[in-house]
């Protein structure tokens, strides 16, 4: 009985994940397709991906996004960490409890609003709209997302390792430096690689604020799609995803390595 | 150089309309081991955290070494912290941990070598530089937190209830440790605590705290033989606290009759209160003993018994003693004169101390 149970809970998940899954097994199977269609699979060819590399136009495109996301990543992680620091001192829970709410509505609030937001904001500002807009909104958006993952990391920390840091000596910056930062690096790198693939995959934003030529992976494959179907874009599609589940699997090796710190208690 | 380190001068702290110490002065003398001792909530702690500068007085000032520190940040005192939780720093080992002051005065590697060596050879953790603090255990991680401080060699190491997370023989062990090595260091310690056997056990001077002001100061056998009020009696140790009447010097009054004491400059017929520790108390005889009381119960406490009384006017009287009663007879209670001590009602410490003086002599 507890067997069968068992066996059933394991097939359900197994048949979920199939069909998660199906539609990006399916496309990236099709991109060795020689037949040129989505209909028939005729030969095996790496002729796509020939043609793929070849492009140089999708080469600047892909180099576009990767210092797109490294840079508003590591703005935002800089920023973030200072925002966070800064909510954690606060004192009046009132006050505090207000600024995570307004940091939160920001990570729910829909892509479309903030893109089309961004937009009105940059035209009124008279900012062109180019590689400085896509690289401002999505630091924007990745700001709240590095905040809300240092905040737990923060109040994890006793506060008497920071008085400890001012007893020995420490100037406020030395006790940033030399206490702080160490103690929350895991999630100083959580919230920088959640931001940097929010910033690779985010279409929604950057569609909105790009302009003059300037275009990310996301809004190429999509403009791509409505050009008609070609193969070339199966096969950026599974670059993309290998990428993604290589960034996935390193994160989660990083951060399971490392065993949990706890300080002050007994074993 | 003046053999005061630490000075308080009318020190108020107020936190959020809650008045936390409440006009406390006192002295701190070098090389002097001290314990503030008091129950939770009595001010001991700020005044830890205001002599290492985690808070700054509300009023008052407070010198150190003459100098006043008041606007001084705690990174510029010459002033060390034991923490309740160790604070150890968890991404660094333990030679890291020792070393973090002497890496922040930028002292040279060789020298930062040899001190940290050396500091952890006074508590006894040889060897362990290279261990992970997760890897030490409670005991261990303390000792890392005490080196931590005296490596910095200060004028003055305050401990923050630090035995409080050990186990009790630990702290026993721990508690010879630490006055070893106060007296070995020549420095001043200043040791906050809520036991009181801790407190009587470690220190040179002990202030009694309640609700933000001190109670009283004075060496262990002081304030254990001379309480000033029924609070200090009572927190320190066990007693018996009577309502009596001051006949005249040397003839106290309570329990419907009248004894001999010791005790000295009363106004004739002064409403007093009469304080006999258990220990003092001896069991006779109903016919025999001083006062004869009604056993209500008995406790065994392993080195002695607990032994819970009432006399006729439904004052409790708790003995201990070796020997075992039986629960609801009659027995009575004999002791010397000089076990009686008396509390004027409502006296300060400074008239306390004047009062003592001028019998003394």
């Amino acid at each position: 009985m507890e067997k069968q149970k068992k066996w059933f809970a394991n097939s359900y998940l197994l048949l979920v994940f199939a069909i998660l899954y199906a539609p990006i097994i399916f496309l990236a199977i099709y991109s060795f397709n020689s037949g040129g269609s989505m209909v028939g699979f005729e030969e095996f060819t790496f002729e796509w991906y020939q043609e793929l590399f070849t492009d140089t136009r999708l080469f600047i495109i892909l180099l576009n996004t990767l210092v797109v996301a490294l840079l508003s990543a590591t703005i935002a992680t800089i920023v973030g960490i200072a925002g966070a620091l800064a909510i954690h001192t606060i004192e009046n829970t009132k006050y505090k409890s207000m600024l995570l709410t307004l940091n939160n509505i920001l990570i729910v609030s829909p892509d479309v609003i903030i893109g089309a937001s961004f937009l009105i904001l940059f035209t009124v500002m008279g900012i062109s709209l180019g590689f400085f807009s896509v690289l401002l909104s999505h630091i924007a958006f990745s700001i709240p997302i590095v905040v809300i993952m240092i905040l737990p990391k923060l109040k994890e920390m006793s506060p008497s390792l920071i008085d400890a840091a001012q007893d020995l000596g420490a100037s406020r910056w030395q006790v940033i430096s030399r206490v702080i930062l160490p103690y929350i690096t895991s999630g100083i790198f959580a919230g920088f690689f959640t931001a940097l693939t929010f910033s690779l995959d985010d279409f929604a934003v950057t569609f909105f604020v790009t302009g003059n030529g300037f275009n990310t992976l996301a809004v190429e494959v999509y403009s791509l799609a409505r050009q008609g179907i070609s193969l070339k874009i199966n096969a950026l599609s599974t670059i993309i995803f290998m990428i993604t589940l290589i960034l996935v699997l390193g994160y989660y090796f990083l951060s399971t390595r490392k065993k949990p710190v706890m300080i002050g208690g007994d074993e | 150089m003046s053999n005061t380190i630490i000075r308080f001068e009318n020190v108020t702290k107020v936190f959020d309309d809650h008045i936390v110490l409440d006009n406390v002065s006192f002295e701190i003398e070098r090389g002097k081991f001290y314990t503030l001792l008091g129950p939770s909530g009595c001010g001991k702690t700020t005044i830890l955290r205001l002599i290492a500068g985690f808070v700054e007085p509300t009023q008052g000032n407070i010198y150190i070494d003459e100098n006043c520190v008041n606007k001084i940040p705690a990174n510029l005192r010459p002033v060390n912290t034991v923490f309740q939780d160790y604070a150890l720093f968890p991404h660094l080992n333990v030679f890291e941990n020792v070393a973090f002051g002497l890496r922040i005065k930028k002292v040279s590697a060789h020298e930062v070598k040899e001190r940290v060596a050396n500091a952890l050879k006074f508590v006894n953790l040889e060897g362990f530089e290279n261990r992970e603090i997760t890897e030490m255990s409670g005991g261990q991680r303390q000792r890392v937190a005490i080196a931590r401080a005296i490596v910095n060699q200060p004028q003055l190491v305050l401990l923050d209830e630090p035995l409080s997370a050990l186990d009790l023989k630990l702290r026993t062990e721990m508690q010879y440790e630490l006055r070893e090595l106060q007296q070995r260091l020549g420095i001043t310690f200043v040791f906050v605590t809520h036991d009181q056997e801790e407190a009587l056990a470690m220190s040179d001077e002990i202030f009694v705290l309640n609700k933000g002001t001190i109670q009283q100061s004075g060496t262990p056998t002081d304030i254990y033989d001379e309480p000033i009020n029924r609070f200090v009696a009572d927190f320190i140790g066990e007693s018996n606290i009577v309502e009596g009447t001051m006949l005249a010097d040397n003839l106290v009054s309570f329990a419907n009759r009248t004894f001999d004491c010791v005790d000295m400059g009363f106004n004739q017929n002064e409403p007093v209160e009469v304080i006999i520790r258990p220990e003092d108390l001896e069991m006779t005889s109903a016919e025999t003993g001083k006062i004869p009381v009604k056993v209500d119960s008995q406790l065994f406490r392993g080195v002695h018994y607990e032994i819970c009384c009432y006399d006729d006017f439904k004052n409790e009287w708790l003995v201990h003693s070796t020997k075992k009663v039986e629960v609801g007879s009659t027995i009575g209670l004999d002791f010397d004169p000089e076990a009686i001590h008396i509390m004027r009602l409502g006296e300060t410490e400074a008239e306390f101390d004047k009062r003592l003086e001028a019998y003394e002599d």
